[in-house]
């Protein structure tokens, strides 16, 4: 018999009280539960609801999966999947990748804290504190299988994660009728948060960006055969790794990172990384020109797994085949180093047909950028075909701008699936219900 | 770790059940009791944060004294019960004893209050409260019509094929409610809220109708206007049970029409819910309170009670109107209302009262003798009572001030002498409820931690000092078991309550109706239910029927447009409970909630500082724009303690209602601007 939270929102009222007896029971010092509203600022023409939510201890823990430094476990007895904050480094892949915003970043302690389903208490025979302490049966902790999976609301995301998780009673509202019709603000005024570029997402740019830069330049080499020890060469390979520490609050638990290679798409890109780095550093100064080669091989697989890791968050279209993924700009970032004339044209032309392709007008600032970022490429390739200016440092300047911005513009568009930004998105195209009965 | 069962004594609706356990004298868990069928899923986010308020470290443990600068410090009990037995001793016999108000509050229901009555009789008689700062009005109008104040068990509510809830936030205050409500609307009933305000109850109903404050009675007596015009009564039910039907039909003169003008609801919608109300039986009406803290608050409660009396929505299942439920108040030798009364029957005159709507006012004009000392227990007179400015000066320019207290609240912090208060686990005591029917138990769980001292002991040590002679067993030893063995002796006349079933859980009250008034027997002079009561005009001066009487200002009050609302916050119960972080991590900071419209037009911005202001003084604020408050009023949640901002009751003057003297809270008008 499979248990988990039964949840009947015709009884919640957002007393917060499951979140309460959460944070009385455990230790957490991070909200693990929290009540979250559809239509929070009340407007009269939308439903009004809330959800009580924690983790849902997914029978596919995708949290567990991508975490690199397995600080995930499952504990069998009570079916709960549990981090230990003593292994996490602080990586918030989970975060990403949990679309139920249930593991918690707590920017004082570095670590991630989440939801254990009160492991304990179960052992005790005793419920979870939070479904025992809501006072109307809103949130109960109960056998899931004869509950209909399907009976749940349109901005609930991903069943397929089988979470022990179901709604109970009504899913869909209808909004409130208020008399006089006129009295209240009919609309939502507010828009969904704008996606910001935060310092860890900096840190995240720079490896991937340079990343990418040593593997082009490497491969260069080879294809011009210039193979030589250069100063720059070392600390393009190096510079990736110095900033992806920076984005880990427990960066002296980094060694761990490679545990979860079986599993975890962050893992193997860590695993890659530091492949790719001895081989090239050894082929470089043993002058063997046949390792090399291995070097510029696992430096591709590098960026693959680079961009796998972020296509493994967010299975969409905007990732796997956003133009500024890593691959692709490698292969245009080569053929441009190598004074590969066709070959840039032509992955020039994809990459900007991928953007038109995936562009959709924001009204923000954020357009111009697209633009801005179109032109340097049609700048930088206009010199190469004209051959006046290449390899000018002005058009290398150009060029690898265009490309840093491309880069930052994925992380723009990159958003793994997160159920606030659902609640916020089903409200703003009006998906809701708006007949009465 | 052990486990007991006992029940929460807040002055509250619910008064849950709920399941301790106890490890190393600290509370570890808190359970819910199934047992208890109108609290069956446990206590609400109050109930649970006594994990964090029993063993609380801003508790105060220790008695304190204050200094010449202002500052407390610890002094021995011995000490302070010495200080407070002489002075006492002596302002009685230099002003005589009625120069000491006792005032208690409601912070913590059970019979062990009496002992209190008992020590103060001995002393030789105090100033004491009449009135009541929470329900009387409504008591009164329900007692006057009705003969007493009792309703449906709440698990009724179910049967109910429409439920008006008029004025009541259950989703806020008595949160069990809400289950009750919800399988009703799975049934297939009608839910309908009545108030100003889209409360997050609105949110658990089919549909809302928003009135203007203060105008209930206008809306009650139109829908009784349309139900009569078109038969929408049940006649038999008039003919055999109620008296003064023909007056109060011929009486009314409040048309749809005119009531659109005063309520602001459309006429023809006030005659679609007459006749969701006329045709959708058994119908439950579940009045508030907020909407009897008016000045016209009795006459409003009797309007609407009145809907329910003449459609024949009383004494059957499904139906009623729930108004208070005091058939566990079983052992009040003085029955609630009539306990509010300035000289009730049955009390032997030991006192002389002030109005507790009117304190401040009150406590500056008495004379012969002028107030001299003030001994506060339960309570936080400071910040809960109208007119708190008021207040605040009159229990400065006292002599001498003893609080006891638990923590520091602004009450406290005026204290000459704070002596620390029990919590509801350091001992026993029984409590009733005023929504479910049971008497329940509450045992003592905790040893007291530091010098805390229950009220019985505190008035057992200072009775011993002031060589007060009282007679055998009024004021218990010290000790639990002297405790219990007092309450075995006060419930001696209950055969079906025994202290040890109580220990196993809540016990039905005695004589209980499950539906009330079932025999359709009502303790009226008429033995009917009085739609007309020359009672109501003898006592209180208002029209025999019910009548609705349009609040009037005063003049000055023009220049301050905004109705202020002060109503109960979902975490608080008045001002307990704010001061716990469970409690402000899972609640929206304290704020000023303005509607869109108003805020636009003064041009303030959701977060700013406000100030809000009219003739009794003014408070700094927060303010929150808010699409729930309509245009015309804001809300304040009463309970906020001064350091957070403070509670509105700075600017609500001291008015009683129209009846039961009681507190009308939601007569005041604000301005407000932004602060700079």
């Amino acid at each position: 018999m499979k248990k988990g939270f039964v949840f009947n929102q015709s009884l919640c009222v957002n007393c917060k009280a499951c979140s309460a007896a959460c944070s009385l029971e455990n230790n957490f010092t991070v909200k693990v539960r929290n009540v979250l509203t559809y239509n929070r600022e009340a407007a009269a023409s939308v439903p009004l609801s809330h959800l009580s939510i924690a983790c849902n201890h997914c029978e596919i823990p995708v949290c567990m999966m991508g975490c690199p430094v397995s600080a995930y476990r499952y504990d069998s007895l009570s079916e709960a999947v549990i981090v230990d904050e003593s292994k996490c480094f602080g990586c918030k892949y989970c975060v990403w990748n949990c679309p139920y915003d249930a593991p918690k970043y707590d920017p004082v302690k570095g670590v991630i804290g989440k939801c254990h389903f009160c492991y304990s208490r179960l052992g005790e025979g005793i419920e979870p504190a939070c479904s025992s302490g809501c006072p109307t049966g809103a949130l109960s902790y109960a056998d899931l299988s004869e509950l209909n999976p399907m009976n749940t609301t349109e901005w609930f995301p991903e069943n397929e994660l089988s979470p022990s998780f179901r709604f109970k009673g009504i899913t869909k509202n209808i909004p409130l009728r208020i008399i006089p019709d006129s009295l209240f603000i009919k609309k939502i005024n507010s828009v969904p948060e704008e996606k910001k570029i935060r310092r860890s997402d900096w840190s995240l740019i720079l490896f991937s960006f340079f990343s990418m830069l040593s593997v082009s330049f490497i491969a260069s080499l080879l294809l011009k055969g210039e193979l030589r020890d250069s100063l720059l060469l070392v600390i393009l390979l190096f510079l990736p790794g110095v900033f992806s520490v920076f984005h880990l609050s427990k960066w002296y638990r980094a060694w761990r990172a490679v545990f979860n290679f079986k599993s975890s798409p962050l893992s193997r890109e860590i695993a890659a990384y530091l492949f790719y780095v001895i081989i090239s550093i050894t082929s470089v100064f043993s002058h063997a020109p046949w390792l090399l080669v291995v070097a510029v091989v696992s430096g591709l697989l590098l960026l693959l797994a680079i961009d796998g890791v972020y296509i493994y968050s967010q299975k969409d279209p905007v990732v796997y085949l956003h133009s500024g993924q890593t691959f692709i700009t490698a292969l245009l970032l080569i053929s441009f180093l190598s004074g590969s004339v066709w070959p840039f044209i032509f992955i020039a032309c994809i990459k900007i047909l991928i953007s038109i392709y995936l562009y959709k007008p924001s009204g923000r600032n954020i357009d111009i950028l697209r633009h801005i970022r179109n032109a340097l490429l049609l700048v930088a390739g206009a010199s190469i075909i004209s051959g006046i200016s290449y390899p000018q440092l002005s058009v290398i300047i150009i060029f690898l701008t265009g490309e840093f911005l491309d880069r930052i513009l994925f992380y723009f568009d990159f958003e793994p699936t997160n159920i606030n930004n659902l609640i916020y998105k089903h409200i703003a195209e009006g998906k809701y219900e708006t007949e009465r009965d | 770790m052990d486990e007991f069962i006992t029940a929460c004594p807040r002055n509250c609706y619910s008064t849950c059940t709920f399941i301790v356990q106890v490890s190393g004298n600290r509370i570890k868990r808190i359970l819910p009791f199934s047992g208890n069928r109108a609290t069956p899923e446990g206590p609400c986010i109050k109930g649970l944060s006594y994990i964090e308020r029993s063993s609380s470290r801003d508790r105060i443990i220790y008695p304190l004294i204050r200094k010449k600068d202002g500052t407390f410090i610890r002094i021995p009990s011995d000490e302070a019960l010495d200080i407070i037995s002489s002075r006492l001793g002596s302002i009685r016999n230099r002003y005589g004893s009625h120069s000491i108000l006792w005032y208690r509050g409601s912070g913590m229901s059970g019979l062990t209050n009496e002992i209190g009555y008992s020590f103060w009789k001995a002393f030789g008689g105090t100033t004491i409260t009449y009135g009541n700062l929470c329900w009387p009005a409504g008591l009164e109008a329900v007692r006057l019509t009705l003969g007493s104040v009792k309703h449906n068990v709440p698990w009724d509510l179910v049967n109910a094929k429409t439920i008006i809830i008029w004025g009541k936030n259950p989703a806020e205050t008595n949160v069990h409610e809400i289950r009750f409500i919800a399988e009703a609307r799975n049934r297939g009933a009608k839910v309908v809220l009545i108030d100003p305000v889209r409360t997050p109850s609105a949110d658990k109903t089919d549909m809302m109708y928003s009135i203007n404050p203060g105008t209930d009675a206008a809306l009650a007596l139109a829908i009784a206007k349309v139900l009569i015009d078109n038969g929408l009564i049940d006649c038999e039910f008039i003919n055999n049970h109620v008296a003064g039907y023909e007056s109060f039909r011929d009486s009314l003169n409040i048309t749809p029409e005119s009531a659109e003008e005063i309520t602001g609801i459309p006429a023809g919608d006030i005659i679609k819910l007459a006749f969701m109300i006329g045709k959708g039986g058994p119908v439950t009406f579940l009045p508030g309170y907020g909407l009897q803290r008016h000045i016209n608050g009795g006459q409003t409660v009797r309007s609407i009670l009145a809907l329910a009396v003449i459609t024949g929505n009383i004494g059957k299942q499904g139906s009623g109107f729930n108004y208070a439920n005091l058939q566990s108040y079983i052992f009040d030798s003085v029955k609630e209302p009539d306990s509010y009364y300035p000289d009730p029957k049955n009390d032997s005159p030991f006192r002389r009262t002030l109005s507790m709507a009117k304190l401040g006012q009150d406590m500056m004009n008495a004379s012969d003798p002028v107030l001299k000392t003030a001994f506060i227990e339960r309570g936080n007179p400071i910040l809960q009572s109208p007119d708190s400015n008021k207040v605040s000066k009159a229990f400065s320019s006292m002599e001498f001030r003893v609080v006891v207290e638990q923590f520091m609240t602004d009450t406290a912090k005026i204290a000459d002498i704070i002596l620390p208060a029990k919590n509801m686990f350091e001992q026993s005591d029984i409590i009733g409820s005023y929504w479910s029917p049971y008497v329940q138990f509450k045992p003592k769980i905790l040893e007291s931690p530091g010098e805390v001292m229950p009220e019985s002991e505190i008035y057992y040590e200072l009775s011993k000092r002031l060589g007060l002679v009282c007679s055998e067993n009024q004021i218990p030893e010290p000790g639990n078991q002297n405790i219990e063995n007092w309450l075995k002796e006060r419930i001696k006349g209950y055969s079906d309550l025994q202290l040890e079933d109580l220990r196993d859980g809540p016990v039905i009250a005695p004589g209980l109706q499950e539906i009330a008034y079932h025999d359709f027997k009502f303790e009226t002079e008429t033995g009917k239910i009085e739609i007309y009561s020359q009672t109501a005009y003898e006592k209180w001066n208002v029209s025999p029927v019910p009548e609705y009487v349009p609040i009037k200002r005063k003049d000055e009050e023009n220049n301050f447009p905004l109705v202020l609302i002060t109503p109960n916050a979902s975490g608080r119960i008045h001002s307990q409970f704010g001061n716990l972080k469970v409690i402000a991590e899972n609640s929206e900071t304290p704020a000023l909630m303005i509607s869109p419209e108003d805020a636009e037009r003064r041009k303030i911005s959701d977060g700013c500082r406000i100030r809000i202001y009219n003739e009794s003084g003014e408070l700094f604020t927060a303010v929150r724009i808010s699409n729930r408050i309509p245009s015309g009023a804001v809300l304040l949640h009463n309970g906020i303690w001064m350091e957070e901002g403070g509670g509105g009751n700075i600017l609500i003057s001291g008015r009683e209602t129209d009846m039961g003297y009681g507190s009308a809270f939601h007569d005041n008008m604000v301005e407000i601007e932004l602060a700079d």
